[in-house]
């Protein structure tokens, strides 16, 4: 049963018995299955290397499955047509350890270019950049440029942008990656909240502090495989991770 | 949906990408410009031969028939309509002795020697003719050995009088000019293809966090693409305007009229500026789409 007491919907994210193996002959991922439901937050945690990266990846059909299925809202990745890519992007919303901030913009013009080249013709621009600001605790930073931010404030920003098309799913890949512990908990907050939004939420990192604290859904995955998933309440054979 | 703000954001990132990149878009901007130059040269050559092959054409496919000077007026007027009435025969006209002397006095300025045979008793020696327009060049020959064995015909050494070998020479001269400007253009044309898509090529990669934004956020492949062809097609259209500014100069300049456009006409200037605006343009864009096809795999 769902948070609600109601029958769970039908999964948002669906991974079928995937493995990816790259071009080089690395194998990144073995046979992994899981499921996230909507309005679900969930820890992908690993060393880094363990496969969790291309689990985004998939996910953002940066890369396809070498076997199995990766399902987003009922759509499998594999059969996805190029030209319907950004669709599948529109209904996300992504951040990187690295922000990806264009430096050359203001922190305003860095939200609304995320709507500026999907949706240009979309009115209220101002006010929904402004709205993904206030959620993300910058409002008083429009005009201030990346470089004038720190890092927590940099990925802020990101997050902002992320979250001004309003996704259903929001994906962070090691969103703390480069931040101090304390910043590192005030975006762990902030994601959560986007969470209690109604946003599907799935936070891929290493720092099991962190996910220690948040007492939410953790997948841990070791050398391509996932060796834990507390939903299912079990461990998997073959897994070292820690409960 | 409202296409304004997109144009503008395409119109506006072209621009951007001519701007942050001016270096690589000169160079662009001259290979193309070279190319145009070198395409609109060779256009404006070849139609300037072409131009004198028919005037000389019209004046080859004249065929001058020499008459007797013992042939009567009734004889003449005989020959005339039958030749007129032939399919190949577009005009035929009767230029008689004094037309003639009058032709070579103001046309050729033989007036005195005319006047010195005068007054020597020698009369006027050139023949009456018979001038025949024909339909096409290749008819001259036929009307002139069907009309050469004419009793009524002058039998001097040159019982008529037309140019058969002009036009042979000129279309070899036509062919040769072709051959050299499509060479040159698809040499330079080449050579311009490959420099606009490094140069747009630079443009991605100066832009390449920029398009990792735009696929992450979802946006369309051709919203990426839109601003990178733009600035081709601007780098191209940049490169007609000069090219065809040089080829205007040189006209002015060196042209055989007095005024812009005389020598090769309004009308072909105006189509050759607008083939180079065309020209420019495509050259630009597919040079752009073949540079930024790289930069949008996903």
């Amino acid at each position: 049963m769902g948070r609600t007491g109601q029958p769970p919907a039908r999964p948002i994210i669906v991974f079928e018995r995937v493995s990816k193996t790259y071009e080089n002959g690395n194998p990144a991922l073995e046979d992994v299955s899981f499921q996230v439901h909507p309005k679900d937050f969930l820890f992908v945690v690993g060393a880094s290397g363990a496969g969790k990266s291309t689990m985004v990846r998939l996910l953002i059909r940066e890369e396809v499955a070498s076997r199995g299925h990766v399902l987003v809202d009922g759509q499998d990745l594999r059969r996805l047509r190029r030209r319907q890519l950004p669709r599948l992007r529109r209904k996300m919303g992504i951040v990187f350890q690295d922000y990806k901030l264009l430096p050359n913009l203001t922190v305003e013009q860095n939200v609304a270019f995320a709507i500026q080249v999907t949706n240009p013709g979309r009115r209220h621009l101002k006010e929904k950049v402004a709205e993904a600001l206030y959620i993300v605790g910058l409002e008083d930073k429009l005009l201030s440029y990346p470089g004038q931010l720190s890092g927590g404030e940099q990925q802020r920003v990101a997050i902002a942008r992320a979250l001004v098309h309003r996704p259903r799913i929001f994906l962070a890949d090691e969103p703390t990656g480069n931040l101090d512990p304390d910043t590192s908990w005030g975006i762990v907050q902030l994601l959560l909240q986007i969470n209690h939004r109604g946003t599907t939420v799935l936070v891929a990192t290493h720092n099991r502090e962190i996910v220690d604290l948040c007492r939410q859904r953790v997948i841990a995955v070791e050398g391509g495989r996932i060796v834990r998933d507390e939903a299912q309440g079990q461990y998997l054979q073959g897994g070292t991770a820690t409960p | 949906m409202n296409p304004f703000p997109a144009i503008r954001f395409v119109l506006r990132s072209a621009l951007q990408n001519v701007v942050r990149n001016l270096g690589i878009s000169l160079a662009s901007l001259l290979t193309v410009t070279l190319t145009l130059l070198g395409a609109g040269g060779a256009v404006v050559v070849v139609h300037a031969l072409d131009a004198v092959l028919h005037s000389e054409e019209s004046q080859a496919s004249v065929l001058k028939v020499f008459l007797a000077d013992h042939v009567s007026l009734q004889s003449i007027v005989e020959l005339e309509t039958q030749l007129a009435g032939q399919r190949q025969v577009v005009r035929a006209q009767f230029e008689s002795k004094d037309a003639a002397a009058r032709q070579a006095c103001h046309g050729l300025g033989l007036c005195s020697a005319l006047n010195t045979l005068r007054s020597t008793g020698g009369g006027n020696p050139l023949p009456a003719s018979l001038n025949l327009k024909l339909r096409n060049i290749s008819a001259v020959t036929t009307i002139n050995n069907e009309v050469r064995t004419s009793p009524l015909i002058f039998q001097g050494a040159h019982p008529t009088d037309y140019n058969p070998d002009v036009i042979p020479r000129l279309e070899r001269y036509i062919l040769i000019a072709q051959i050299a400007g499509a060479v040159l253009v698809a040499v330079i044309g080449a050579v311009a293809l490959v420099i606009i898509t490094i140069s747009i090529r630079t443009a991605a990669y100066v832009r390449r966090r920029e398009i990792e934004i735009m696929k992450l956020v979802g946006a369309s492949e051709w919203f990426i693409r839109w601003p990178f062809i733009f600035e081709g097609m601007i780098i191209g259209i940049a490169s007609a305007v000069v090219a065809a500014g040089i080829l205007i100069g040189v006209e002015f300049l060196f042209g055989s009229g007095h005024a812009l456009f005389l020598g090769i006409g309004l009308h072909f200037a105006l189509v050759v500026i607008a083939g180079l605006l065309v020209a420019g343009a495509l050259l630009g864009g597919f040079g752009s789409m073949v540079g930024i096809r790289r930069s949008l795999a996903v």
